[in-house]
Order: structure tokens, then C-alpha cells, then sequence
């Protein structure tokens, strides 16, 4: 009688909970998020697409020239839009107007640190920041545009957030940065990825930034509390301008290491297949290897069926 | 014995259906066989699903989805089937020992001392040569079906490809260009400070044990004096502010291709050995036992980068025979 | 007609008495049983994926163009290996389903192992006379760990030519003979001539499954002519089995698990990316990815390379790289040797020579349980130290922090989980009824309205029985000699 009554509430309640149970945890698979979360959203304009539909459909790079939406000038259109634009990259002075209010922004969200001259050192010319002079207006794009800067916590490395400046703002700076050292560092690139050769970039990729950036552009940690970041919110400019500037502890790579060619292939691998990977085989997992998979096939796999023996057998 | 429990004589009763003992688990049969029958209905379904996603190329989801829910539904009706609407008893059988009886296994015993024995008194000699000669034997087989495996490692190669040096040395000579993995030759003025670049010896593009990992640390021009390294005699391997090492990590092989540029440092992206690139690539942290071994490098007339000689000590990890 | 049938198979073949035998075996109906068979049916599920995928996969380390349809590898010069596995999981229909699928439960299959054989050790199900099939699982268990790291290396990915570089590196490590063992194997210093991946194929499709299969054959065969073991309760003694017989009642549970177990790992393989090798790209020796972990049980000899120390021994013209033999060589060697023979190491402490059907509850051996959760313990440890650098990212802690915190843990983990694990069994020792079910209060009211108290009388089913059950009652009067070697299932009057 005990063994009848326990056995039909059993019949009543496991069977559907089991079932609910399995559907919830698939459900939660299916929703984890598919890629690397970065802590906040795309600063610019779109990157550019490749489909990545399930079943790997060949993926095609449109084109979309939006790597900065104010052309600084039109001779810099013209040549980004002419074919001679063999490497699709066009680096690009920033127009003089620029400067002066570069310098109004420059004073009121940068100079505590950087000094008014961006020599990084205060009145008595002691260093407290990095000297700016001569590292270029693409440099600056880079640090401003990502958020990095202006720094809320100097004691930790800049991470990515929202920047603080819109797009004009930000090259306004850069343009008064350039304009204290002109010609020396690294220009604002005018990246154009329609055309890039996406093998290539595989390869490149693999081969110069996967060693720090993971193979799937999550990052990792290195040493002594220095990150290399995510690369899922990077737009083509900055991946641009971060492999020929070197930000922090990323070595630089000049034109004679990456042609420009070379650089526009990467750039067209990290906004094109890093940033949608092809997930054919379901959710991601976080893109960090068989860390995430075995805590799933642990967790989900060995524990769902854990609960189907509970349920099959007795418990006492 | 209570007398609902007679002994009984010959074979077991067949089992009828109006067995009290025989009946099924649960209290209401027909609701259970119902939904016994629902949840197979529902697994046939999910297999009907799965022939039609295989057959309009459905994505991978909707072929796991369909298989899934019909695994499950054929799963969950067989359980129910089994767990609540045949026999439960709980059922006993009995155990017997495993060993067997005295006398069965003294018998055993003999048979294998005794005759066994009597013969090995009889005809040592016969026995002494057949263990020497299955011995030999599995040596016949052993050394062609071992030795044909690979080369043999040794310092120095014969021609013939039974042997490799590629543990104690690599094909880095005195002159030998830098190329990169395209096989493009490297100039003096290819990286820039801070670059890194991944080098091998003109004509061995790719090979393992010839990575090279090609740092400049400093902007130097030929009258400069050299960028110093802090181990003494080292300094020299390095020129214009350019050094070289082994990208094989001395602990377990794997590539050493993460440089930490604003720290120096190469890190091993497998287990985070850290090697400080101003002191000779010294072991700062982590697992890694010895230095990278560093290549002497110089710069030709043309600007082109040329290795100095070969590494002075074999590179990647430690085995045995390494002096 | 089926009678006809078995009468026709019976006089060629004999099989009715041990038939009934067979199907008359008792199977406890305790959840914890049902362990092993996890493992078992992902061991059907990899040979039935398996046999799917060797249909499209091509064991050649030659290098082709690829053209398929994965854009970002097109004209890439990559191993005929991988663009095959890139090629059946986008190119064959249900391809990257089966290859999924197949990794899933090879995750599974290993982890299933992990939890049936904790619940042996802890039950003390591997005593006399049982050491065999105890010995016979532990070598699937370490035959599964080689096998699952030669499938995971087959693709020639990055991420996987990683490890294959690491295994050579830690065969290299072996003192005298460890550069002859890695050349023969690999056909030559890494990465060999070519020839590894189709001999790590013929290893992992051939020679290891069958020898898992001969072994999972006596596991299963120990299993039947020595019969369950079974927790004490009701009835249970040394010398029954209680429970449900194979035919029918335990067919129908066990092929319904069958099917759940291919739904959940056909559900994995659909709705979890595992190893998308497609992002990861052909393998070559001078690249490298950072984050790269193996298989989740491989982790823990990973892990035990990361927090060694740089210890390498140097003298009289020879090395031995301690910092790689000691985790990688030594360590594991040590761990698949204790288990191994635990059982007697139990036997001698203990002196305890007797035969034991019955079970243990863990806590009534106190220091059994408490080494097995120190082993457990320091296996975790070492596994969660093969990911400090995920870890580092993700708490945002600086990485060498983590590493000390690792080179601390590991050692002193496993010690302080000893010590707990004995007290708290210890605990539950000393006091009365724990873990029995509480005996309900009855209130009652007397005529005059005076409320009493009064605890009920103790049901069947109320806890845990003590260690020697009673005797079942059967139909059959099992000292007949005669019927008692028919070996029939006895009815069981409740």
C-alpha cells in the first residue's frame, strides 16, 4: 500500500517534471549568449556584415565605407572611393578646422593629466600621464573612440565603455594632438573592407593576434593584471589603428610587418567572421573552449541524465 | 512458513495475469498505459520531423530538435512502461558463493602442480628452451615492428633517414636569411619598436623547431652601440636594436607568440611561463625551466637580416639526452 | 510459434537454462545503479556516431586547397584531415549533428565514469569479490581519457595540434628512453613526417575501442556472474539480490534510457557548439591561440603542468624536465595506480577478507570517505587550475595571483577535505537516527479535552534499516538443493 500510493504521486510529478526539467535546461542553452559579451555597446557605425547564416552559406563582405561618417575632406572621399584604393586603406589628415575645437575639448577633458600640451607631465614637467606628442591623431582616435579615454580608474588598465565624445568630437581631438607634432604617428585609417581577401585575414589573424586575442577574439588575461581585450565590439578604424599603434601592452606592427593590404585583410576577419561567428553547431558557449563545453556536458549532460536515473530508480 | 507460502515441487508456476504479485506499480494502469502511449506517439512524431528536416536540409537545430524529441518520447514511454505497469515485485534472488568445493579445487591444483610438474622435472631443458626461444621471438618481432617507427634521435644525421638531429639542432647556419612564413625576406627596417614578428631561416619556412620570434626593442642604427642584454655576452646576438629567440618554449614546446610589449615580456599562451626580453629571455614566472635560446643575428649590407650561426644550445623543452 | 522458435534455437544452441538465468537476473532498483549505464550507452552512442563519421573523414596529414563551402577558409592550404572535418560538418547533411553528437558523449562518456565509479568507491562496491571488475573499470576509465584526447587531436585544428605538441613534449620528458618513444611515435622529432594523424586514427577507431569493448565485455560479464551489489534494507541481505529481473521489467527501463541519454546527447549536439574547428583553423606548428584548454578530462594533468614550478634536474650530461615529468608523467601514473589497487590496500588495512555483497554507507567508513573526497578534492583542484587564465578574465584578478592561489590550493585542498569529510561522518555516526524519516506526532484529545502527544508507531519504509536485514520470505524453500540451483526469481510476500 505504502509502496502503490508513493509510486502513483511519483507516476503523477516525475515524468512531467523530468520532461519540463530537460526542455528548461535545453532552453538554456539555447538562449546562453552565443559570443563573448564585451561590457558595452558598438560605438560607431555598423561594421561590416558576412553572412553567417546556420549551415555556413558562403558569406559575402558588403560594402559600407563607414569607417568614419564625417569624410574630412573631399580629396579623401575621392581617393577612398577610387580604385587606386588597392589596400582599401587611405590614411587621412584631419581637416584644420578641426583644431581649434580639438583644443577647447582637449583642455576641458584631457589636460588634468595629459598636460594643455599632451606632454603628460604637469607644471613642474613631472610625468603623471603618457606623452601624447608624436604618437599621431589615429592613436588618439583609438583610445578616445573605444572609451578608454578618458580614464575613470588610473590604477587598473582602460577598458572599454562608452565613449564619452561623439565621432566628430573625438576626431577634433585627435586633430589637435596631431596638430602639436604634425606628420609623426599613426593617421586616422579610412578602412574599406569590401574586396578584403577573408582567407588571408584567417591566416593573418591566426598567426599575429590569436596568440593574446584568443583564436575566437574573446581575450584573455596575461600577466600582471593587463588584459587583451574582446574584439567583438572593435570597428574596422579602430582594429586598424590598434594594429598600427600598438595600444598598451599589444606590440605595433608596422607597414613593413603588415602591409596595408594585410591590415585591411585582418580588419575584414575581426568585424566580419569574429564578430558573427558562424555558430552552426548551436550556442557558442562563450567562445572559450572546452572551459565552457565541459562545465555543459558536465553540468547539462551527465546532470540531466542523473535526474532520469533518479527518476527510473528508487530513492530509497 | 505461513501457509500462502507452500513448497513447491518441480519448475517455477508460470506467471498468470491475475497474480497479485505480478501486478503493475501504479494504482490507475490505464491513465499510465495513455500517457505511456502519448509520449511514444509524440517520439514517432519527433522521427517523422527528423526524416522530413533531413529531407529539406533543415539547419543542424531543427535535425537535433526533431531526433531529440523523438528519443524522448520513445525514452520516457518505454520507462513509464517499464517502471509503473509491469511486474514490481521487489524480486529476490539468491547469492552463492563463488569458490568452489575443497576437493574441486585441490584437483584443480594438481592437475596443474602435478602434471604440470611431473613434465617441467622431466624435460627442463625443452621447457628452458622454448621460454628462450619465445624470447627471442618476441624480439624478432619487437625490433622492426619498434624500430621502423621513426628515425632515431642523434646529435648528428646519416643519409639514409635513420636518424634525426632536429632535437639537438636546427637549420639555422651563418648567413642564412630571416623570411617570414610567406617566405618573405625580412629588412632592417621591416618592425617598427614595439613589433614583433615570427621569422624563420630562408628555405625552411614553417618548420617547427626554426621559429624564430623577431623583437625590436629599440630604434638603433648601424654606428649605434648595441641594445644591452643583460647576461653578459649576449649583447652581440642582438643588432640595431633587434633581438631573436627560439619562439619553442623550453617548457613544453608550444609557441611563445604572446609579447606583452609594454612590459617585455613573451608570454606562453599554454601554461604563462613569462621570459623577460631585456635580460636574455630569462624565465621571470611560471613552469618554464630555461631561457628561449636566443639567435645571433646581423643585418647585411642591403638591410637584409641575416642569422649570426646557430642557436648555441638545443631549443624546446628538456629530454633526456640534452646536455 | 515463438515457442516453436526458442525450441529450434534451444536444440542447436542449449541456451534455455542459462536463458532463464540470464533473464531472471535481479537489477537493484536504487537510481544510483543506473550510473554505469550513462556510461555505457554513450559508449554506444560514440561507436554508432563514430562509425558515421569515419564514413567522411579522411586520416591524411597531406595538404590540400580547400574549396567548401566555409567562406573564410576558402583557397587555404590545410591537412586533408581537416578540411574533411570542416567538410563533414558543413557539406555531409547531419554531419556537424553526428560530430557533435560524438564529442558530447565522449564529454559524457567520461564524466559518466567519473560519477559511476565515485559511487563504487564511496559504497564500497569494489570489495572482495569484486576487485577485477573494479580493476577492469578503472582501465576503461584511463583507456576512455586516451582515447577521447586521440579523437579530439584527429581534426588537426589549432586548438587540438596544441595538445598533440604538448603530449610529444611530455612522451620527450620520460628519463632514457623518452626521445625514442615520442620519435617512433610521431615518426620523427614534432611534428613527425606526416604520419601521426593516421596513426592516431587507426589507435583511436580501431585498437582502443576494442580493447574498451573486450574490457566493457568482462565488466559486464563480472557484472552478471557475480551479481549486484544492493544498499541494506528490507529484506537485503549478503546473500540475495532484491530488485527488479531483466525480462521484462529492466529491459524496458534500461532501452528507455538508452533513448533518453541519445536525447540528451543528440540534443547537446544540436543546440551546444562544441569544438567549432572551423573558427580555429588548420594547425600549424609556429601558431598558437591563447585560452586553449584540453577536454575537460585532461584538465586536470593541464592544470598540474601550470602550477609546477620550473624544476628541471641537470647533471652529468643529462636533463630530466621534472617541471613536466613529475605533473604530467608521475602524477597521473600515481593516481591510476592507487585506484587500481585500492581494493587491496582496503583488504590489508582493514583485514577484512570477507566477501561483501552488501553496501556501505559512506559515512559508516569514516576514512574511506574522507580519502576519496581528499582525491576528489585535489583532482578538482588541479582541474580548476588548467583554466586560471579563464578565471583570471573573468573575476578580473591578475593572473599570477591566481597561479600562486593554484600552487597553495592544490596541496592543502585535498587535506582540510580529509579532515572535514572524517568529522562530519563522524558526527552523523554519533547521533542516533540521523537521516532517518522523523516519526510523525499524533495529537489526541481525550473525552475530558486534555491534549496529548504521542510519537507513531514506526512504519515500514521509515529509514534505514540496520546492516543485517531480515530474510525475505520466498515461495520456494530455497535449501532444496535442486531448486536452489534452478536459480529462479522468487516471488516476494510483503
Amino acid at each position: 500500500m505504502q509502496r502503490t500510493l508513493r509510486n502513483s504521486v511519483t507516476a503523477r510529478l516525475a515524468a512531467p517534471a523530468a520532461l519540463v526539467g530537460a526542455v528548461a535546461l535545453f532552453g538554456l542553452v539555447v538562449f546562453s549568449s552565443g559570443q563573448a559579451r564585451a561590457d558595452t555597446a558598438p560605438t560607431t557605425t555598423a561594421p561590416v556584415t558576412v553572412s553567417t547564416l546556420p549551415g555556413a552559406q558562403p558569406g559575402t563582405v558588403q560594402e559600407t565605407p563607414t569607417a568614419i561618417s564625417a569624410v574630412p575632406s573631399p580629396t579623401a572621399a575621392a581617393a577612398y572611393n577610387s580604385p587606386s584604393n588597392r589596400s582599401g586603406i587611405i590614411y587621412t589628415d584631419l581637416p584644420a578646422s578641426f583644431i581649434a575645437p580639438g583644443q577647447a575639448l582637449f583642455a576641458a577633458n584631457c589636460s588634468s593629466c595629459h598636460g594643455a600640451l599632451a606632454t603628460g607631465s604637469d607644471v613642474n614637467g613631472k610625468a603623471i600621464a603618457p606623452n601624447l606628442q608624436g604618437l599621431g591623431a589615429g592613436t588618439v582616435d583609438f583610445w578616445v573612440s573605444t572609451g578608454r579615454m578618458p580614464l575613470t580608474d588610473t590604477s587598473a588598465q582602460a577598458i572599454r565603455k562608452t565613449p564619452r565624445f561623439n565621432r566628430i568630437q573625438t576626431l577634433e581631438i585627435a586633430a589637435y594632438v596631431q596638430s602639436l607634432t604634425p606628420g609623426q604617428g599613426t593617421k586616422v585609417p579610412l578602412v574599406k573592407t569590401a574586396g578584403a581577401d577573408l582567407e588571408a585575414g584567417n591566416t593573418l589573424f591566426t598567426l599575429n593576434c590569436a596568440a593574446c586575442h584568443t583564436i575566437s577574439g574573446a581575450g584573455d588575461a596575461l600577466m600582471e593584471g593587463a588584459y587583451a581585450p574582446s574584439l567583438h565590439l572593435a570597428t574596422p578604424t579602430q582594429v586598424v589603428e590598434a594594429i598600427r599603434s600598438g595600444p598598451g601592452n599589444m606590440p605595433r606592427f608596422g607597414a613593413g610587418n603588415i602591409t596595408d593590404t594585410e591590415a585591411r585583410d585582418i580588419t575584414a576577419y575581426v568585424t566580419g567572421v569574429l564578430q558573427h561567428p558562424n555558430d552552426a553547431g548551436g550556442a557558442g558557449l562563450g567562445g572559450i573552449g572546452p572551459v565552457g563545453e565541459g562545465f555543459v556536458g558536465l553540468l547539462i549532460g551527465v546532470g540531466v541524465l542523473m535526474l532520469v536515473c533518479f527518476w527510473i530508480g528508487d530513492r530509497a | 512458513m505461513s501457509d500462502n507460502n507452500p513448497r513447491l515441487e518441480g519448475p517455477l508456476p508460470a506467471a498468470t495475469l491475475d497474480d497479485p504479485h505480478l501486478q503493475p506499480a501504479t494504482k490507475n494502469p490505464e491513465r499510465m498505459e495513455a500517457m505511456a502511449a502519448a509520449a511514444i506517439v509524440v517520439g514517432m512524431l519527433g522521427f517523422v520531423a527528423f526524416i522530413w528536416a533531413y529531407w529539406v536540409d533543415a539547419n543542424t537545430q531543427w535535425q537535433a530538435a526533431t531526433l531529440a524529441v523523438g528519443m524522448l518520447g520513445l525514452g520516457a514511454g518505454t520507462i513509464a512502461w517499464g517502471k509503473y505497469l509491469m511486474p514490481q515485485g521487489p524480486f529476490v534472488e539468491e547469492r552463492h558463493d563463488f569458490h568452489s568445493s575443497d576437493t574441486e579445487r585441490e584437483s584443480f591444483n594438481a592437475a596443474i602442480t602435478g602434471r604440470g610438474g611431473l613434465e617441467v622435472k622431466r624435460r627442463g631443458l625443452l621447457l628452458g628452451l622454448f621460454a628462450v626461444g619465445g624470447g627471442i621471438m618476441t624480439l624478432a618481432f619487437l625490433i622492426p615492428g619498434v624500430r621502423s617507427l621513426g628515425p632515431k634521435p642523434t646529435k648528428s644525421e646519416d643519409t639514409h633517414g635513420s636518424t634525426d638531429s632536429s632535437l639537438f639542432t636546427t637549420n639555422w647556419k651563418k648567413g642564412a636569411k630571416l623570411v617570414t612564413v610567406g617566405g618573405r625576406e625580412v629588412k632592417v627596417d621591416d618592425l617598427e619598436v614595439g613589433g614583433v614578428l615570427t621569422v624563420f631561416p630562408q628555405g625552411h619556412e614553417g618548420s617547427s623547431p626554426d621559429q624564430v620570434i623577431l623583437i625590436r626593442l629599440a630604434q638603433l642604427g648601424p654606428d649605434d652601440p648595441p641594445y644591452p642584454i643583460a647576461p653578459p655576452g649576449k649583447t652581440e646576438y642582438g643588432v640595431q636594436g633587434y633581438v631573436a629567440y627560439s619562439k619553442l618554449c623550453t617548457h613544453l614546446g608550444c609557441p611563445v607568440g604572446l609579447y606583452q610589449e609594454r612590459t617585455q615580456q613573451l608570454v606562453c599562451p599554454c601554461h604563462q611561463s613569462i621570459f623577460d626580453v631585456n635580460s636574455g629571455a630569462i624565465p621571470q614566472f611560471g613552469p618554464a625551466p630555461r631561457p628561449l635560446p636566443m639567435l645571433p643575428i646581423t643585418v647585411d649590407a642591403t638591410g637584409q637580416m641575416r642569422a649570426n650561426g646557430n642557436f648555441d644550445q638545443a631549443v624546446g623543452p628538456g629530454f633526456w639526452e640534452r646536455p | 510459434m515463438i515457442d516453436k522458435t526458442l525450441n529450434w534455437v534451444d536444440d542447436r544452441l542449449g541456451i534455455a537454462k542459462g536463458g532463464r538465468t540470464f533473464l531472471d537476473k535481479i537489477f537493484p532498483d536504487h537510481w544510483s545503479f543506473m550510473l554505469g549505464e550513462i556510461a555505457l550507452y554513450s559508449f554506444v552512442i560514440l561507436l554508432g556516431t563514430g562509425v558515421f563519421l569515419t564514413l567522411y573523414y579522411v586520416p591524411s596529414g597531406h595538404e590540400i586547397v580547400y574549396h567548401g563551402s566555409y567562406v573564410p577558409l576558402r583557397g587555404q592550404r590545410v591537412s586533408e584531415a581537416y578540411a574533411s572535418t570542416v567538410g563533414l560538418s558543413f557539406d555531409v547533411r547531419t554531419g556537424l549533428l553526428m560530430r557533435q553528437a560524438h564529442h558530447w558523449a565522449a564529454d559524457i562518456f567520461l564524466g559518466a565514469i567519473a560519477v559511476h565509479m565515485a559511487r563504487v568507491f564511496f559504497t564500497g562496491a569494489f570489495r572482495k569479490p569484486r576487485e577485477f571488475n573494479w580493476i577492469v573499470g578503472t582501465l576503461m576509465l584511463i583507456l576512455g581519457i586516451v582515447n577521447g584526447f586521440l579523437g579530439y587531436s584527429l581534426p588537426d585544428d589549432l586548438v587540438s595540434g596544441t595538445g598533440i605538441r604538448i603530449a610529444f613534449s611530455i612522451i620527450e620528458s620520460i628519463p632514457i628512453v623518452g626521445s625514442y618513444l615520442g620519435f617512433f611515435l610521431f615518426g620523427g622529432n614534432y611534428p613527425g613526417s606526416g604520419i601521426i594523424i593516421p596513426r592516431f586514427y587507426v589507435i583511436h577507431v580501431l585498437i582502443v575501442p576494442a580493447i574498451i569493448v573486450g574490457l566493457l565485455a568482462a565488466h559486464l560479464g563480472l557484472l552478471v556472474k557475480q551479481k549486484h551489489t544492493q544498499f541494506p534494507g528490507k529484506g537485503k541481505t549478503e546473500h540475495n539480490v532484491v530488485g527488479s529481473p531483466m525480462f521484462p521489467t529492466f529491459i524496458a527501463k534500461t532501452t528507455g534510457f538508452l533513448f533518453m541519454a541519445s536525447a540528451v546527447t543528440f540534443g547537446l549536439g544540436g543546440f551546444a557548439q562544441i569544438n567549432p574547428i572551423w573558427q580555429f583553423g588548420q594547425y600549424e606548428p609556429y601558431q598558437i591561440s591563447y585560452a586553449v584548454q584540453p577536454d575537460w578530462y585532461m584538465g586536470w594533468l593541464d592544470g598540474a603542468l601550470r602550477i609546477m614550478p620550473s624544476w628541471e634536474w641537470v647533471g652529468w650530461g643529462h636533463t630530466i624536465p621534472l617541471e613536466v615529468f613529475l605533473p604530467a608523467v608521475i602524477f597521473p601514473g600515481l593516481v591510476f595506480n592507487i585506484l587500481i589497487v585500492w581494493p587491496f590496500i582496503e583488504s590489508v588495512w582493514t583485514k577484512d577478507t570477507r566477501y561483501h555483497n552488501l553496501l556501505d554507507r559512506p559515512r559508516d567508513r569514516p576514512k574511506r570517505t574522507a580519502a576519496g573526497a581528499a582525491m576528489l578534492t585535489l583532482l578538482f583542484a588541479v582541474f580548476f587550475a588548467s583554466s586560471t587564465d579563464v578565471m583570471a578574465n573573468f573575476f578580473q584578478l591578475p593572473l599570477i595571483d591566481v597561479l600562486w592561489f593554484f600552487r597553495f590550493f592544490v596541496p592543502l585542498a585535498p587535506i582540510v577535505a580529509y579532515y572535514i569529510t572524517f568529522k562530519i561522518c563522524h558526527e552523523m555516526l554519533a547521533a542516533e537516527g540521523i537521516g532517518k524519516r522523523k516519526r510523525a506526532l499524533v495529537v489526541s484529545r481525550s473525552v475530558e479535552g486534555e491534549y496529548s502527544t504521542v510519537e507513531s508507531e514506526v512504519r515500514p519504509g521509515d529509514g534505514h534499516e540496520e546492516l543485517e536485514a531480515i530474510p525475505v520470505p520466498t515461495f520456494i524453500d530455497t535449501t532444496d538443493p535442486e531448486l536452489a540451483t534452478s536459480a529462479g526469481v522468487r516471488r516476494v510476500i510483503r
